[in-house]
């Protein structure tokens, strides 16, 4: 890295665009093997446009019943229908998808964030402290997702802040786990080797020569984790914990559905549907991120 | 399938009623209903849907209550009450018989009826017998229930879910089911289904007309299902979207009534802000009733105006009573006025029925009045169960049908109400609910429950804005004499009656 600063400001362009070109070839052999994986990519940017520009682009308010539109079928007026209430199931899903997105991608963020840490401290200093730590993530991994969530959600109240934390718990470990791996393999090549013989500080080790190779693996597990709690969330809604009503929220919009299935069938239909497509996308780039591993590896 | 009539049954010779003269064709196939799975079977216990429906195919009631309230002899043919209101006689029927063969005599109805009110059996039906002095039998055929004060309703209550006739004597009422009704158990198996057969001595000559009914215990979603493709002949509890989907169904009849069962949001009125009469009114001038009515029953549910006391109830029911007109903006003034121009509640509700739909339904229209509702959605059981819903300050309470009005007025809205969840103290409510609860003028009864729901028009910790509907679909190879009815309690309905097309 110290070489780098060395660089001229023109070989530091060459160098972007190499890399840039690296990656663009890359991408373009993602699309040969796995063009589903590209979609899911495009897919997942697709809901997070919609969940951050959708609420200025629909016209209706998604906990404002009308009784004059009660369960109307897909229209141009409402494309996805209206449900019992009269209210919009499009503009419901929007919303609903931002709350899912800022809900499972800052617990995700949080508990890869965390886990990192942990992970490449333990790994590196390894010994008792490695011992001990892995032994609690053995325990937390030991229990059942939704039970431990369902046990939070009754200690501390049902409440969207708990279940923020009921997935940091899960996921911190699992995290912990798999960076904890990668460094085991890292810190015994040469180059930890030499910047430990160079004095460099562990903050400098960890962080600066350790956690480049650890994050490949890292985008990988945390999407899968973003695909997982968005199942999750999906799951509790559908339990109604996590979420008051009226609040649109997939889950908990497939949960109010199922007594019309027969009348509105689209109420069921469409949350679902979203449900299905956010998870299918999450899962397709994570796969496709994969690949990009792989290829940058065999590079 | 199990327990079809054969083939030689299938052709004895027409029998004729002796009390009808009318030609009886032979008993034939078997009624299917779907119900949620029992867990007690003991009448002192029972109280699920599915219990009492078990309880009404094996025992027979001393009378019975109709869809429209009124009361009809059973084992009792006939009763009369006394000139002073306290003492009724009820003549049994000559021919009833139990299961194991033995006649019903005056002796086993007072067993039934002492078991209720028996401290060491523990029955949460005992404070139903309270005014209840004592029950004697002059001869074999005839009771006599003595009361201490007159109680014009206590007819209500010997017809109530529990007051099943079993023989003197009679123990373990869980496991062995020896009753005088239509049908006999020829199997229980647990969380699976009830195989009934037709009591061949069934003291009402003739009936039941099916040769047996199955209970298949499933929940609602499945039973709807099978229904709808000829696994189950009868299901009668189903959330009201569903039952309008059915009612498209070719193959079904289905039919509703009104009830006396009701959702009541409620305030405390012993505390800010409800303690202020103009909060109270504010919020009344806030709701829009037919809208929650419409959104939450689907035009299957009767109108309510803010009193226990609906259309069900005929005769007491005051369409007219003066409710302040809809008006979210002069609700707002009004709360401004009042010193509450920011209101904001928390608002519990049990998380089943229609109460979610309500909760959803007032935070919306509140809303237009400036008032704010987070809705706190609880688990039933547990909410009931700790008696936390007798402390929240706003609340959805979910009230069962009752057969009269006088057990919600006694149980939540005198001062003293073992349920007065409102904590409201208002004497001259009070002495209106006393005096319609036991006088025996009925005039005067009636003019008190009119009196009662101006009270709770005009100003009241309540809002009920529906009756729920009973309803109920069949598949059409069955025909029931006099009509396909279901009662306000479900499981209180008889298929005695029901006839294989």
């Amino acid at each position: 890295m110290r070489a780098d600063a060395q660089l001229s400001k023109g070989d530091l362009i060459l160098t972007l665009r190499l890399s840039l070109l690296r990656r663009r070839r890359a991408l373009r052999r993602l699309w040969q093997d796995a063009p589903l994986s590209v979609l899911g990519g495009i897919g997942v940017i697709g809901f997070l446009l919609l969940a951050l520009i959708g609420p200025y682009l629909t016209p209706y308010n998604p906990i404002a019943n009308s009784f004059a539109d009660r369960n109307q079928a897909p229209s141009l007026a409402h494309p996805f229908g209206t449900d019992n209430f009269g209210r919009d199931i499009l503009s419901r899903i929007i919303y609903g998808g931002r709350n899912i997105f800022a809900l499972t991608g800052s617990a995700t963020l949080i508990a890869v964030g965390l886990g990192t840490v942990i992970g490449l401290y333990v790994g590196y200093v390894g010994s008792w402290l490695d011992q001990i730590a892995m032994r609690l993530t053995d325990a937390l991994l030991a229990l059942p997702s939704l039970l431990l969530t369902l046990v939070l959600l009754g200690a501390l109240g049902n409440s969207r802040f708990t279940v923020l934390l009921a997935i940091v718990i899960l996921y911190v470990p699992i995290v912990t786990r798999v960076v904890r791996s990668v460094v085991l393999d890292v810190k015994t090549k040469a180059y930890i080797e030499a910047a430990e013989i160079g004095g460099e500080s562990r903050f400098h080790i960890l962080f600066r020569e350790i956690l480049p190779a650890v994050l490949p693996t890292l985008a990988v597990e945390g999407a899968l984790r973003f695909s997982y709690a968005i199942f999750l969330v999906a799951s509790l809604g559908f339990l109604g914990l996590g979420v008051a009503r009226p609040e649109p929220d997939w889950g908990l919009m497939v949960s109010e559905a199922r007594d019309w299935y027969a009348l509105s069938p689209h109420m069921l239909f469409f949350p679902s549907a979203a449900i299905v497509a956010l998870v299918v996308c999450v899962n397709l780039m994570a796969d496709g991120l994969r690949r990009l591993l792989e290829y940058s590896e065999t590079d | 399938m199990l327990h079809r009539a054969s083939p030689a049954f299938a052709q004895t010779p027409p029998l004729v009623s002796s009390v009808s003269l009318r030609p009886l064709t032979a008993r034939a196939g078997v009624i299917r209903v779907g119900w949620e799975s029992v867990k007690r079977l003991d009448p002192a216990f029972a109280s699920s849907d599915s219990e009492i429906a078990f309880l009404t195919a094996v025992y027979d009631y001393l009378v019975d209550v109709t869809t429209t309230d009124a009361v009809a002899p059973r084992l009792a043919q006939s009763w009369q009450l006394s000139e002073d209101g306290r003492q009724y006689t009820f003549k049994l029927v000559p021919n009833a018989k139990f299961h194991d063969g033995s006649a019903l005599t005056a002796e086993d109805v007072i067993y039934s009826f002492n078991r209720l009110r028996d401290p060491a059996v523990g029955s949460p039906k005992i404070s139903l017998f309270d005014n209840l002095e004592n029950i004697g039998a002059p001869d074999d055929l005839t009771v006599v229930f003595t009361l201490r004060t007159t109680e014009p309703d206590f007819i209500y209550s010997i017809t109530d879910n529990s007051a099943v006739i079993v023989r003197a004597g009679a123990r373990n009422l869980d496991t062995e089911f020896i009753g005088t009704g239509p049908f006999k158990v020829e199997r229980y198996i647990p969380e699976d289904r009830t195989i009934f057969v037709a009591n061949e001595d069934y003291w009402q000559s003739g009936l039941p007309y099916a040769a047996g009914m199955e209970h298949r215990y499933l929940d609602s979603n499945a039973a709807i299902e099978a229904l709808r493709g000829g696994e189950l002949d009868v299901v009668l509890r189903m959330p009201n979207a569903r039952f309008i989907a059915l009612q498209n169904d070719p193959n079904l009849q289905t039919v509703t009534f009104p009830t006396s069962g009701h959702d009541a949001l409620r305030l405390r009125m012993d505390s800010p802000p409800g303690n202020d009469p103009r909060v109270r009114k504010a919020l009344k001038m806030a709701t829009n009733r037919e809208e929650i009515n419409a959104f939450a029953q689907l035009g299957l549910g009767s109108q309510g105006r803010d009193a226990p006391i609906g259309e069900f109830f005929a005769e007491y029911f005051d369409p007219e009573s003066p409710l302040p007109p809809y008006d979210p903006d002069g609700a707002r003034a009004l709360l401004a006025e009042a010193g509450y121009p920011d209101l904001t509640f928390e608002l519990f509700v049990p998380n089943t029925g229609t109460r979610p739909d309500f909760a959803v339904v007032i935070k919306d229209q509140w809303a237009k009045a400036g008032i704010t509702v987070n809705i706190n959605l609880v688990d039933e059981a547990t909410y009931y169960g700790d008696d936390g819903w007798l402390e929240v300050q706003l609340g959805i309470t979910g009230w069962g049908a009752r057969p009269s009005p006088q057990q919600y007025l006694d149980f939540s809205l005198k001062s003293d109400g073992k349920w007065n969840e409102s904590r409201i103290a208002d004497p001259e409510l009070d002495a209106l609910i006393v005096k319609a609860g036991t006088s025996v003028d009925r005039a005067e009864r009636i003019a008190a429950y009119k009196a009662i729901q101006r009270k709770l028009a005009e100003d009241g910790p309540l809002i009920i804005p529906y009756f729920f509907p009973t309803v109920g679909a069949a598949r059409k190879e069955w025909q029931f004499e006099g009509g396909f009815a279901v009662q306000a309690f479900p499981g209180r309905t008889n298929f005695s009656r029901a006839r294989q097309a």
